[in-house]
């Protein structure tokens, strides 16, 4: 009895992970939170969580390992009894792809490298079938409310990622040339204190903690199928320590919504910001969004003032590159988007397009959004919408090199309904 | 019968009721010569949390006169809410300059009244006069009597908890995951909140809270043989009742618990130093056995 016992407990967990504060992690958490049941999936380059809602709607957040303080993943051996040691893992192709995430962010001043954007489509998730990870699916809410048990997680607080980020992300590029305002403003405003407040942060992250401010640390662990998340948070040492057991379940099969970079029709990445403003403007009550996107025409891209546009829309001349188009019961909204670089960072369009969605839908996409920086949205020529939004790491990014990112795939509306 | 103070700290006043509103509906105080006390023990509360608190009149009042036939005591029953709105206007920020707050026993009507008078200078320098009536009903010296602080055996320890506030956030987070709060700790500083459900089982521990000595164990301790202090007591209470206690964050300093085992968590929450404590309220939470007696 107890000699069969003890092979197995020597066996390592399969993951073992921690971070010194959690905001990050549960920002990346509460941003697919539109569901309580979400299946994790272990791999050796991060965790990532896939909610599903209606057999229409699907949320994945892509956390690499990058984002947290210590990352161990031993993949499950077959049988317990034989825990022979792993060969390394060779490399998968996508690896080199981490380290030109931050690309992305960079579009702003390297807009005529736009094709190497693609590389930040985590469209590899066959990988999932592959054998080299573990999944299990939890309850999501749980999850956080545990991690906030502190009130330190909280979204209040969460926010501070993005005030920080801008900064550390000037640093990388130098100088940014066509870089939108505010990042600018940042960059050059922070100049001379950005080292100082670089210190500082570094400071911070020895002792794990501002003074003010408490931060909450974390410890996950999973043995493996069938053992709960076990999950220890503190805030300080001095402090009190939580531990949560949080009940696994197997995972269950999520719904497939592969998307076809190479059917694609309509791609745009944007400031998140112009999107989220457009998308609070909606009254709740709306029923059907409607992304409309129209092939630039060549002469409208002096940006010569909003009236001359405004008149040749009228005529019926040139249509906006992109229309956003929300009904409802009481009626109809219709929002523009100038053809403006500042705006539409990426836009590429070869013919009209129009898909409809479930406001309902896109609204779950909400949170993500909001302490997102960059939104990817694309549409394919079945209308299968795909979000990506680009969350800023509060670390910088020559430690970690990869900010995590969540995805929402969305099923078009039927034309007719 | 008559009965006239003038609230001095209105701040205090004002938290505890507070407090106390959240509580239940309708509250008894009693005042003494020396003391207010605070009373709410209606069973049909949620939870059957009980109140008695003690708070020293001069930590209050000043120039406090009181006169009955029942030994200068008057004991009333009132709305905890109309008390509460009577208060809020003195204590919010846009008082009155010069601010004098009377409370007094008044009759209107044939209606035994607490009547507030709230009187000073506007910020223009026109005298003001705001009066607020709460009706209230005199309990007779016979009902008085039948109010009784509910029996408990002794505790089997005492604790000093952390700071109330800070513990509001956690069982905040823990109320929606379980109607049932395990409150566990040991007499080596150690304490313990536990919830389990289906999907979730969560603890929270101190390892550096304070065991104040129980008075009553340094008197007889040669009989009894020396307690383990690793030994855990455990008391099994509604976690919606220990959150509506931790709504008195506002007025506590110090706060020790005792824990009779499988029978009730008593709190006592002191305001002001404890050393020279303006008062004392003390919070009965009646433990729930459930099926697996734990």
């Amino acid at each position: 009895m107890s000699q069969s016992s003890e092979p197995q407990e020597a066996l390592p967990p399969v993951l073992v992970a921690s971070v010194h504060d959690v905001r990050y992690f549960a920002s990346l958490l509460r941003g697919v939170n539109f569901s309580n049941r979400a299946t994790v999936t272990v791999t050796e380059r991060g965790l990532t969580i896939t909610v599903e809602d209606a057999r229409t709607l699907l949320g994945t957040a892509f956390i690499f390992a990058g984002v947290f303080d210590e990352y161990i993943y031993n993949p499950e051996a077959p049988q317990p009894r034989s825990p022979a040691p792993q060969a390394p893992r060779p490399k998968r192709k996508q690896r080199p792809q981490r380290p030109q995430n931050p690309d992305y962010s960079e579009t702003e001043s390297e807009t005529e490298s736009e094709d190497e954007n693609d590389a930040y489509n985590p469209d590899e998730d066959e990988d999932r079938q592959a054998s080299d990870n573990a999944a299990f699916e939890i309850p999501l809410n749980t999850l956080i409310e545990c991690l906030n048990i502190f009130g330190t997680a909280g979204p209040s607080t969460g926010n501070i990622s993005t005030s920080i980020n801008p900064i550390g992300a000037g640093r990388g590029q130098g100088g940014g040339v066509g870089r939108g305002r505010g990042w600018q403003r940042a960059a050059n405003e922070d100049e001379d204190g950005d080292g100082g407040r670089r210190l500082a942060r570094g400071i911070e992250a020895h002792f794990g903690g501002g003074a003010k401010e408490g931060k909450t640390g974390m410890r996950l662990a999973y043995a493996g199928g069938g053992y709960p998340l076990t999950l220890i948070i503190a805030e300080d040492a001095s402090g009190p320590t939580t531990t949560c057991e949080i009940t696994t379940f197997d995972p269950e099969p999520h719904l497939e919504l592969d998307f076809d970079a190479e059917k694609i029709v309509l791609k745009i990445i944007l400031k998140s910001s112009w999107l989220r403003d457009a998308l609070s403007e909606l009254d709740p009550s709306c029923e059907k969004l409607t992304f409309i996107g129209n092939p630039p025409t060549p002469q409208d891209g002096s940006g010569s003032g909003r009236n001359k546009r405004r008149q040749s829309d009228r005529l019926g001349v040139a249509k906006p590159m992109l229309r956003i188009q929300a009904s409802g019961t009481f009626g109809s909204t219709e929002m523009d988007y100038p053809n403006d670089r500042e705006v539409l960072e990426t836009f590429e369009c070869q013919q009209t397009v129009s898909f409809s969605y479930r406001f309902g839908h896109i609204l779950r996409t909400i949170r993500a959004l909001q302490s997102s920086t960059k939104t990817s949205l694309r549409i394919d020529n079945e209308g299968l919408l795909s979000l990506q939004f680009l969350m800023p790491s509060p670390k910088l990014r020559a430690e970690n090199g990869a900010d995590a990112f969540i995805e929402f795939r969305c099923l078009a509306l039927d034309d007719d309904v | 019968m008559r009965f006239r103070a003038c609230v001095v700290n209105v701040a205090t006043f004002f938290r505890i009721v507070q407090a106390i509103e959240k509580l239940q509906k309708t509250c008894i105080i009693k005042f003494t010569e020396t003391n207010m006390h605070i009373i709410c023990n209606n069973d049909n509360n949620e939870g059957g949390i009980q109140v008695w608190s003690q708070i020293k009149v001069n930590s209050l009042f000043n120039d406090y006169r009181i006169q009955s036939n029942a030994n200068n005591e008057i004991t009333m029953a009132m709305s905890s809410e109309a008390l509460l709105a009577a208060l809020k206007s003195p204590s919010s920020n846009t008082s009155l300059d010069g601010e004098e707050v009377i409370m007094k026993l008044a009759k209107k009507n044939e209606h035994a009244l607490l009547s507030f008078e709230i009187s000073g200078m506007s910020r223009v320098g026109h005298g003001m006069r705001i009066v607020h009536d709460v009706k209230i009903n005199v309990l007779k010296p016979v009902d008085v009597a039948k109010l009784t602080e509910p029996l408990c055996p002794t505790p089997d320890l005492h604790i000093l908890l952390p700071p109330l506030a800070l513990l509001r956030t956690i069982v905040d987070r823990l109320r929606p995951m379980s109607d049932l709060l395990a409150f566990q700790a040991n007499n080596n500083k150690r304490l313990l909140l536990a919830i389990r459900n289906d999907s979730v089982s969560v603890e929270t521990e101190w390892n550096d809270c304070q065991n104040p000595a129980a008075a009553e164990d340094e008197g007889n301790g040669d009989d009894e043989e020396p307690r383990d202090p690793n030994k855990m007591y455990s008391v099994c209470i509604s976690t919606r009742s220990f959150l509506k206690f931790l709504n008195i964050h506002v007025v506590s300093t110090t706060t020790i618990a005792c824990i009779c085992q499988s029978h009730c968590l008593i709190l006592y929450v002191y305001i002001g130093d404890v050393t020279d404590a303006g008062g004392v309220l003390t919070f009965y939470i009646p433990a729930i056995i459930d099926d697996d007696g734990r």
